[in-house]
């Protein structure tokens, strides 16, 4: 059953990858014809294009973190026995969940502020509207990193757990 | 000054970058007594950076050709055009890694999009294996200085960032980057030509072969005149640049050639969009620190230490490059970037050093460190790629790496091949 859920997440993340960059390809396409050849262009658009950004930017890196692909510094880790990689694995993880963690939590408390603010993006788009993909992205990502921490304790330190990508959690 | 060991004790061990440098700004903001809700408005600056767009667009393009049959066809044009020259076929295996990491944004791809095919051509023509091995492993990361290098793009806008008295025009950076990448390839291809087999015939002139090869390619022909033509003849922008490169490359090679087919299209989104999520990410927190260490004035601090032991610009240069040398074996090119940039470009430009010509000496010195042993990543992937142990790449590349590191010094100490076509 959770498996499940899990799984309807990650198909919903990718379908969301997929449907926002093919959208932010036609809208700068789009955007380039309408202003060179027929003199118009939208003003709205400049600024939906970088807020997508930010969103493929952030669904990008929650993709990035259940693959284990975030960008790491390789240099002590490659000689380390599996055990020794497995708790490094352990102590790494549970920062990065906490660090996220306490950036998601700061993120949510400024999202409440502008939705009482009622400050605006740009035409008509409420301005927590495009900035909720922060604390919603990093709130996964946390849950996530403690999810993999979890697993990695409850495996018994089993260092074969995470060195593939595939095994996504 | 605990807390700064704890850091790097936790980078050293393998902690995300992003939570490192994440980690550091909290700390900053929390230690001056400031709200940590700022770092939300850090991050969301993300989305008030026009030239951001073309990172995702580039970098999908980029995976897209390489899941096409393009590699294959531009090495069988590249082949016919200049196989026949001595070194001819080296020359090519050059040229194809240059053009194909510009486009591709030098993340590992090259290697291996292009690898399978150089390598067994150059063991065909009669190159020793040893060669081989170096000339593709060093390949990979050349052509780092060419419009539209991935990494380029990144250094224009992190230099942004730091509110210079000489702004960082990134059309700059991508003239700026001309001459010392065919100072690259030049050298490279000089030693290929040193190191052609004697006796070897190499593959003869044939018009047929020609006609046929542009004949094969002609759709992928016009991407470079469209992409390079419009941004060095300034009639787009790097952005606009990015999308027509999506478009266009999307077209031709789901719909035109059909090579990729729609339903591989969401795993070569996901795929790339995974590369530009890690980097988005690190630089979303980094502008947060960024912004902390500019407040707390660290670079000006760094500066005046600096100088009371290095007075002259030239040793400072001299002292850059063993510092990003060391550096590139550690960090990737992209982490490097957003880390260091805004830490040295301060400082360098106390020293009378141009941010654009800054900007060509860094990315030079890390393209070097990407195959600098012991963890240069393009040598952990051309080993696995080819089966071949490590130990036996780092003695293969070892002579590519006295040759290119003899080019990053001619950069470094003659600013003007950097900056002789920009109107200063």
């Amino acid at each position: 059953m959770l498996h499940k859920s899990v799984r309807v997440l990650h198909n919903i993340e990718d379908a969301l990858l997929v449907l926002i960059l093919l959208s932010m390809v036609t809208l700068a396409f789009s955007q380039i014809v309408m202003r060179n050849f027929l003199g118009t262009g939208s003003i709205w658009l400049d600024p939906l294009l970088r807020v997508l950004v930010l969103w493929v930017g952030l669904l990008g890196a929650l993709v990035a973190t259940r693959q284990n692909k975030q960008i790491t510094v390789d240099v002590l880790t490659r000689f380390l026995s599996p055990r020794l990689k497995t708790i490094s694995d352990i102590i790494t993880r549970t920062f990065a969940s906490i660090i996220s963690a306490i950036i998601a939590w700061h993120s949510f408390l400024f999202l409440i502020d502008e939705w009482n603010s009622g400050v605006m993006a740009f035409a008509s788009v409420p301005a927590w509207l495009p900035e909720s993909i922060i604390p919603f992205g990093f709130s996964i990502i946390a849950l996530r990193y403690a999810i993999q921490v979890i697993a990695l304790i409850g495996n018994g330190f089993n260092p074969s757990y995470g060195e593939n990508g595939d095994s996504e959690q | 000054m605990i807390i700064a060991l704890i850091l790097l004790l936790l980078t050293l061990l393998g902690a995300p970058l992003f939570s490192i440098i994440g980690g550091s700004a909290l700390w900053g903001f929390h230690s001056e007594g400031i709200d940590l809700q700022v770092v939300t408005i850090e991050v969301y600056r993300l989305a008030e950076m026009p030239i951001l767009l073309a990172i995702p667009l580039f970098t999908f393009a980029g995976y897209l050709l390489g899941e096409s049959q393009a590699p294959a066809r531009m090495v069988r044009m590249a082949h016919a055009l200049l196989g026949w020259m001595p070194g001819g076929l080296a020359i090519v295996a050059l040229t194809a890694c240059a053009l194909f990491t510009a486009f591709t944004g030098a993340s590992g791809v090259t290697i291996v999009a292009l690898g399978a095919l150089l390598y067994p051509a150059l063991q065909q023509a009669g190159y020793p294996e040893r060669f081989n091995l170096g000339l593709i492993t060093t390949s990979g990361s050349l052509g780092l200085l060419f419009a539209p290098s991935l990494p380029l793009i990144l250094y224009g806008v992190i230099a942004q960032q730091s509110s210079l008295d000489t702004p960082v025009n990134i059309d700059d950076l991508f003239l700026a980057g001309i001459l010392p990448g065919l100072l690259m390839v030049v050298l490279l291809s000089g030693w290929s030509m040193w190191k052609q087999p004697k006796g070897q015939i190499s593959t003869k002139f044939n018009s047929q072969e020609i006609l046929s090869s542009i004949k094969e390619s002609i759709w992928e022909i016009p991407l470079p005149i469209i992409v390079l033509g419009g941004i060095y003849g300034g009639y787009i922008a790097v952005s606009e640049a990015a999308a027509v490169t999506a478009v266009y490359v999307l077209i031709v090679e789901v719909f035109i050639k059909r090579e990729v087919k729609i339903r591989q299209l969401p795993e070569v989104i996901r795929e790339s969009m995974v590369l530009v999520g890690a980097i988005i990410l690190i630089l979303g927190v980094s502008l947060a620190s960024t912004n902390y260490m500019i407040d707390a004035e660290i670079p000006t601090k760094l500066f005046h230490s600096i100088r009371s032991f290095i007075d002259s610009k030239w040793t400072f240069l001299i002292a850059l490059n063993a510092f990003l040398l060391v550096l590139g074996m550690m960090l990737d090119i992209f982490s490097a970037l957003i880390i260091i940039i805004p830490i040295i470009l301060p400082i360098a430009a106390g020293y009378g050093i141009h941010p654009v010509h800054l900007g060509i000496v860094f990315l030079a010195n890390m393209q070097l460190g990407y195959f600098t042993p012991p963890v240069g990543m393009n040598l952990f992937i051309a080993s696995y790629r080819f089966n071949k142990p490590v130990m036996e790449l780092y003695i293969a590349t070892l002579p590519f790496f006295f040759i290119l590191l003899f080019a990053v010094l001619l950069i470094t100490y003659l600013p003007s091949l950097s900056l002789v076509f920009l109107s200063l």
